[in-house]
């Protein structure tokens, strides 16, 4: 994979920057980036795009929590799992569930590059790791 | 069978429910030996990470949007998109006397088939030298058994002795000649019983040597029965380089241990040319600016920040420091070598000529310092050996002129025939170190003109039959020599007595 060249990085950060309401990504905002792209493209508009998708893709996750589980989840306890990560990150959290019976019993929440572990499966992989 | 059960309930029971927070990332690329990653926004520097299956990594480049780390293990394994975890800890090695009489890898784990390594404390790698306030100078001696180096460029603990010369001069030699004195002189301390008696603790660091050749050090010290006070810490030339590049670091590591409770240590780093080379590839993977011969900017702080690891600490122990360094074509003025000599406290240099008259150990005494270590050396030593290096530095410049002139005066051929026989009791066999009270009779002997009038040819073999009578006749003395460290008139004149019973048996 090619670097990205510091330039269109930066620019692309400097879109970012255009995207965010009170440092939520908004839609509209990304709507008149975009607009504004299309009336005056860059030099390598493609690899512009690229680099903006990636971090806006990258803020989006630290908004958004993907709680893995295994077993059935209440909704009560996905609002709560949202709340709660709200108040440690200092934004806006939303939740969303996805089955996974690979997790055997538990939950994993993934928010932006960190995983919250409390699954079965997680902890034998830790005992496992520790004999 | 219910205990067995109730084993893993408790382990079980142990496991926290709680949830664990980890930082994650994913690999966007592998090659040799060094993995880029996406993610792990909260990463340390120099922090363990884990990769799937097993393998480690360190986090050595913090960039904005990307992490760069040398794996530690397999990396044939590892892909693309490959999830990588932070730990939240430093790399770490077992350290203790477990160690001793053991081979490990840079990383602590044991590579000579002995089973698991009896450790209960770890030390991190990585760690800054002891401050100013903590150190004591240097002022204990710690013999090589090397009489040129014992007698001319004494060693003190806590000091940074550099071995440099070009390849197959006996740099190792002399370091496993040093390590093999250590447990000589260990075990006659240790069974005389003196509370104050210090031993001295020796770790080997192999860096990007050949496997046989570890092999062989190996057996070398097994067979002197040296290996029950060494801890070897093997990173051989097929191993990664990340490997090679933390193996010295992990060998200060245990180092510190044995300085920091209060023992002694001596830690050889053999080569630190090496160990430049596997740092050189891992900068120039991780796409770091190089500078001179390709070498990265912090190639001196890679040195630096090891060999001021050594020290003798206030209160503590001491841990003396004896890196090798590998010249080519006897060139000092290289860029590693003239790095490493302006960081330690002197070198020992080799050289290839002498090595090829035969003079072994080839130590050239003109280049050589020690710039602490005469504070160390001992009375007796001072006494019998403290203008040799002067006759020496005399007899090459004489030597030099006699070469174009036969016509000499008999004070000039004096002086020759002195420094030749000085030259030819210097001589020493690898792996046989040479106690430091036999050195001072060896010596004694010169000064007092034993080896006069022998054939030039036949010192060394004096030498080594006046030791063997000494040692087989007059261990009493020797004992007193080494208790006293000091010649008074009472042992010079058991000496002198003790040496004509030697010429005796001699003429007979």
């Amino acid at each position: 994979m090619p670097a990205v060249p510091a330039k269109i990085r930066a620019y692309a950060k400097q879109l970012l920057q255009l995207s965010l309401d009170n440092g939520v990504v908004s839609a509209e905002r990304v709507a008149g980036v975009l607009e504004y792209l299309e009336k005056n493209p860059p030099a390598r508009l493609s690899l512009v795009l690229a680099a903006y998708r990636k971090l806006v893709a990258a803020e989006l996750a630290k908004g958004e929590a993907r709680v893995e589980h295994a077993g059935p989840v209440a909704p009560e306890a996905l609002a709560a799992i949202a709340a709660a990560l709200g108040r440690r990150y200092g934004r806006p959290v939303a939740a969303t569930a996805t089955p996974n019976p690979a997790l055997l019993a538990g939950l994993r929440v993934r928010i932006g590059d960190d995983v919250f572990e409390s699954s079965v499966s997680g902890q034998l992989s830790a005992l496992s790791a520790g004999a | 069978m219910s205990t067995v059960l109730a084993q893993i309930e408790s382990q079980i029971a142990k496991l926290s429910s709680k949830a664990v927070r980890k930082n994650t990332g994913v690999i966007t690329t592998v090659a040799d030996g060094v993995a880029k990653i996406d993610g792990l926004s909260d990463v340390m520097y120099n922090e363990m990470v884990q990769f799937p299956g097993g393998a480690i990594g360190i986090a050595l480049n913090l960039a904005e949007d990307e992490v760069g780390c040398v794996v530690l293990g397999d990396v044939s394994k590892l892909k693309q998109g490959d999830e990588v975890q932070t730990t939240g800890k430093l790399l770490s090695v077992p350290v203790g006397k477990g160690l001793l009489g053991r081979t490990v890898d840079a990383l602590g784990n044991p590579v000579d088939g002995k089973g698991p390594i009896a450790s209960t404390e770890s030390y991190p790698v990585e760690k800054i030298a002891p401050g100013i306030m903590a150190r004591k100078s240097v002022s204990q001696p710690l013999f090589t058994g090397i009489m040129a180096i014992d007698s001319m460029i004494p060693i003190g603990r806590g000091q940074r002795e550099l071995i440099i010369g070009d390849r197959g001069t006996g740099k190792t030699t002399i370091a496993i000649d040093t390590i093999i004195n250590q447990a000589n002189i260990n075990r006659v301390g240790l069974a005389s019983g003196d509370p104050k008696f210090r031993p001295v603790y020796s770790i080997y660091v192999a860096i990007g040597q050949k496997n046989s050749n570890i092999v062989r050090t190996i057996a070398a010290l097994e067979a002197a029965g040296a290996l029950e006070f060494t801890c070897i810490v093997a990173a051989p030339a097929a191993d990664n380089p990340a490997n090679q590049y933390l193996a010295p670091y992990s060998g200060a590591a245990i180092g510190e241990w044995f300085m920091e409770n209060g023992m002694d240590a001596l830690i050889v780093y053999d080569d630190l040319s090496k160990h430049a080379v596997a740092y050189r590839q891992i900068s120039l993977i991780l796409k770091r600016p190089s500078g001179r011969e390709a070498y990265p900017g912090d190639v001196f702080y890679l040195h630096s920040r090891l060999l001021e690891r050594a020290a003798r600490l206030d209160g503590k122990g001491s841990l003396t420091a004896l890196p090798i360094i590998e010249t080519l074509a006897g060139d000092v003025s290289a860029y590693i070598p003239t790095n490493v000599i302006s960081i330690t406290d002197g070198q020992i240099f080799l050289e290839t000529d002498l090595f090829n008259q035969g003079i072994r150990p080839a130590v050239s005494v003109g280049l050589s310092v020690s710039r602490v270590g005469s504070a160390a050396q001992i009375k007796v030593t001072k006494q019998v050996g403290g203008k040799l290096k002067g006759e020496l530095a005399q007899f090459r410049e004489l030597a030099a002129f006699a070469q174009f002139g036969s016509d000499l005066d008999a004070k000039t051929k004096a002086q020759l025939d002195r420094g030749s026989r000085i030259v030819e009791l210097f001589k020493q066999p690898a792996f046989s170190p040479i106690a430091i009270e036999l050195q001072a009779v060896t010596i004694y002997a010169l000064q007092k003109g034993y080896y006069d009038g022998i054939d030039l040819k036949k010192v060394t073999a004096t030498s080594v039959s006046i030791r063997e009578f000494f040692k087989a006749r007059h261990d009493a003395l020797l004992t007193e020599i080494r208790t006293k460290a000091a010649l008074d008139k009472d042992i010079e004149a058991k000496i002198v007595a003790a040496l004509d019973a030697w010429k005796s048996t001699q003429s007979a």
